[in-house]
């Protein structure tokens, strides 16, 4: 898988984000030391004062772009890296600090600090996709660790990784639950949600809460209607899909799409 | 020309910052600052979110510690429902956070600071991070990965997942615990307590090897903020935040939460993302006070467990009632995961803890609510107004990491002035410039959840003003 026959080296990198994905690798105890031995990590500064310069053959990029600074940076490790991977919902769906792609941010920011002038940050926080090409994508907030060493060993092989792109609800159903939407009428949005987490909240009697982001072909806006059936007043469901996973397009379109007659 | 040595990426830390390092003419060091270079704004888009999506939403501040937020964020809720939540709940939400404690502190100790310790601050910093450690100490590496993984594995069974769990939930949490999942996590007990043992010894036999790092990392007279309950004891989950002296004097106590803001001042710092608090009778910059581990046993009278105790006695003996040198925080951090360990055991023996009453329902009844608990790094407070509709119209945030942002910031001073030299910058004197600061093991996920990003550099600032060295 390297160019020059040596481990493949393995980068990774931070923008804006809570650091919970990039500790998924730490948290792969079983697994930390077999990855260890298979690859060399050239660039972690969570792990190490070590920082190899590229270019890598794998780059794990965790965050989203909310600065100058993050968008000229995300060009340079484009540019070192054989495959981009974005991990979790800030670097494929801007997370949850997308929130304030919907207010005015300058405000805030004169708002909360003495000297504004120094904060030199964007009106948006975006996905990585929105700047750079990227080869692969894992989903989640945080990201499933048995998925991110799927996608490890998968890339190191050259093949697909094996990450199911079907809704929650089949995970939900494997593991037995009752319907908690159709038989507690409890707004779940499970059925337009990527499957991944193993349904954790469904099973807590919750409804599902998107941390995944949106299924392929999901279909949001007929859930959404569902969401008012169920007696959801608008802003209620608009704060539904507006969370972790907010920025990505299948959920917002819901809202800012003319609605369908 | 004087010069400015500018350390970008602090590592092995979580989260990014920077650090500013201003030399003098004759390259010696005139002053040092610690930048927190990102925000991302949670304390203004929650506003308009129900309050009780807060504890889901704040979990995402930080990946390291989300169960801290989770309560922090859940006891808020709590006040605003004004309910006393069921005792189960209530016992539970203290397990999660044990268990947070043992995996938190596995991780500051044995991931990121014992490169440093066990390999040594001037060793090839190719290898000085946790792959190093599992190739020159191997013993120590699987104890460090097996006790965070112990913490992890808890926190998994408890609350479904390791990062962000959805288990806690504003009145209590919302699955009450099977007797399997106890007696699943009494039997990883034994292993956890005898890696923790074992690592103090190793802690202790290491400790003579460190005489300049103990004198000038962040030793200095501060006052220490913790949870403690009313007979003193040391606290996690709950309790009131009483502030002591270098020499441990009572200075004050906050025992109702919704008075915080009587005793802690917020003041802004010029040019960083992190708001610097201070203890307000004294005023800013002289209220500097230390939060976490170190503050914990310093203000603390006891841990209330038998083994924890004994070591605090022996800390005790070694280092004098009150410690102000912050390299201790790594010895106090061990202890307190001992701590940890103890009670979880003793929380599990409660015959209430597996009652099936966990959860109080409850509309708004205050407009208000604060909650306060002991992250693994230290005080964490929580702040929510609401309308009557339970809508967020004000949240403030006040993070461990913010607490200590003055106390290292001098700390930072203290070692760069001890070890830097302008003239030729030594690998050894950068990491421990950047081992000062992990020693608080500080959180930037968290200090910069009010906007944008973090990221720890290193700068050398010539008398000028003029960048001269970047990392």
């Amino acid at each position: 898988m390297s160019s020059n026959g040596t481990r493949p080296r393995i980068a990774v990198f931070k923008f804006a984000s809570c650091d919970g994905c990039q500790l998924s690798l730490l948290d792969a105890e079983d697994e930390l030391l077999a990855v260890a031995e298979a690859v060399e990590i050239a660039y972690f500064p969570e792990a190490s004062r070590r920082m190899a310069k590229g270019p890598y053959d794998i780059a794990l990029v965790e965050g989203s772009i909310t600065t100058h600074h993050d968008a000229e940076a995300i060009q340079r490790i484009r540019r070192q890296a054989k495959t981009l991977v974005t991990i979790g919902a800030c670097a494929t769906a801007g997370g949850i600090q997308a929130l304030r792609n919907w207010h005015d941010t300058a405000e805030w920011v004169r708002l909360v600090y003495a000297k504004p002038d120094f904060i030199s940050t964007l009106k948006t926080s975006t996905p990585i996709a929105e700047h750079v090409p990227v080869d692969l994508e894992l989903r989640g907030c945080p990201i499933n660790k048995h998925q991110l060493i799927e996608l490890i060993s998968a890339t190191l092989a050259g093949r697909k990784p094996n990450i199911p792109t079907y809704s929650l609800c089949l995970e939900c159903k494997r593991r037995g639950n009752t319907c908690i939407m159709v038989a507690g009428g409890v707004p779940c949005l499970g059925p337009a949600t990527q499957a991944g987490c193993g349904a954790i909240c469904p099973s807590m009697n919750r409804g599902c809460y998107g941390c995944f982001g949106p299924m392929e072909n999901s279909n949001a806006h007929s859930l959404a209607s569902q969401f008012r059936v169920l007696g959801c007043a608008r802003d209620e469901v608009e704060r539904a899909f507006r969370s972790y996973n907010g920025w990505a397009w299948p959920f917002r379109r819901v809202f800012e799409e003319v609605p369908r007659s | 020309m004087g010069q400015t040595i500018r350390i970008h990426h602090v590592t092995r830390i979580e989260g990014h910052a920077r650090i500013d390092i201003h030399l003098d003419e004759a390259g010696k060091v005139r002053s040092t600052q610690f930048h927190v270079t990102q925000v991302r704004g949670f304390e203004k888009f929650t506003e308009g979110r129900p309050y009780y999506e807060m504890p889901a939403i704040t979990a995402r501040i930080c990946g390291i510690c989300p169960v801290s937020h989770l309560l922090a964020s859940a006891k808020a809720c709590d006040a605003v429902m004004a309910v006393q939540i069921p005792e189960a709940a209530r016992l539970l939400r203290e397990l999660l956070h044990c268990a947070q404690f043992v995996q938190s502190h596995a991780l500051s100790f044995f991931y990121l600071s014992a490169p440093d310790l066990l390999l040594g601050f001037d060793s090839d910093p190719a290898a000085r991070n946790v792959l190093g450690l599992i190739e020159k100490h191997p013993e120590a590496a699987r104890d460090g990965i097996a006790l965070r993984r112990f913490g992890q594995q808890t926190i998994e069974r408890l609350a479904g997942e390791r990062v962000h769990p959805a288990w806690v939930v504003p009145g209590g949490v919302n699955k009450a615990m099977s007797v399997d999942t106890r007696d699943l996590i009494l039997s990883d007990l034994p292993l956890a307590h005898s890696i923790i043992r074992r690592t103090l010894r190793l802690f202790k036999s290491m400790l003579d090897q460190f005489p300049a790092e103990s004198e000038v990392f962040g030793n200095m007279p501060t006052l220490h903020a913790g949870l403690v309950d009313a007979d003193g004891r040391l606290q996690i989950y709950d309790g009131m935040v009483r502030f002591i002296d270098s020499a441990g004097k009572t200075a004050g106590r906050i025992t109702r939460p919704r008075e915080y803001a009587k005793w802690i001042g917020e003041a802004a710092m010029p040019d960083s993302y992190l708001k610097a608090p201070y203890f307000k009778p004294l005023g800013y910059p002289e209220g500097i006070y230390r939060v976490g581990p170190l503050a914990r046993l310093n203000v603390a009278e006891s841990c209330g467990t038998s083994d924890a105790d004994r070591e605090l006695l022996e800390y005790r003996q070694r280092l004098g009632r009150v410690v102000n040198g912050s390299f201790f925080y790594h010895y106090a951090r061990l202890i307190e995961a001992l701590y940890a360990i103890e009670r979880m055991e003793e929380l599990l023996h409660l015959p209430e803890i597996l009652d099936k009453h966990v959860r109080a329902e409850a509309g708004v009844n205050s407009l208000e609510g604060v909650g306060i608990i002991e992250a693994p790094r230290g005080v964490l407070i929580h702040h929510y107004r609401v309308n009557e509709q339970g809508a967020i119209t004000g949240a403030n945030l006040i993070v461990a990491t913010g607490h200590n942002n003055l106390a290292i910031n001098h700390s930072v001073q203290q070692v760069a002035e001890r070890f830097v030299d302008g003239m030729k910058l030594q690998e050894g004197a950068l990491n421990r410039v950047n081992a000062v600061v992990r020693a608080y093991d500080p959180c930037l996920s968290c200090s910069t959840h009010a906007f944008g990003k973090p990221a720890y550099r290193l700068r050398l600032v010539g008398a000028g003003g003029e960048v001269i060295e970047e990392t």
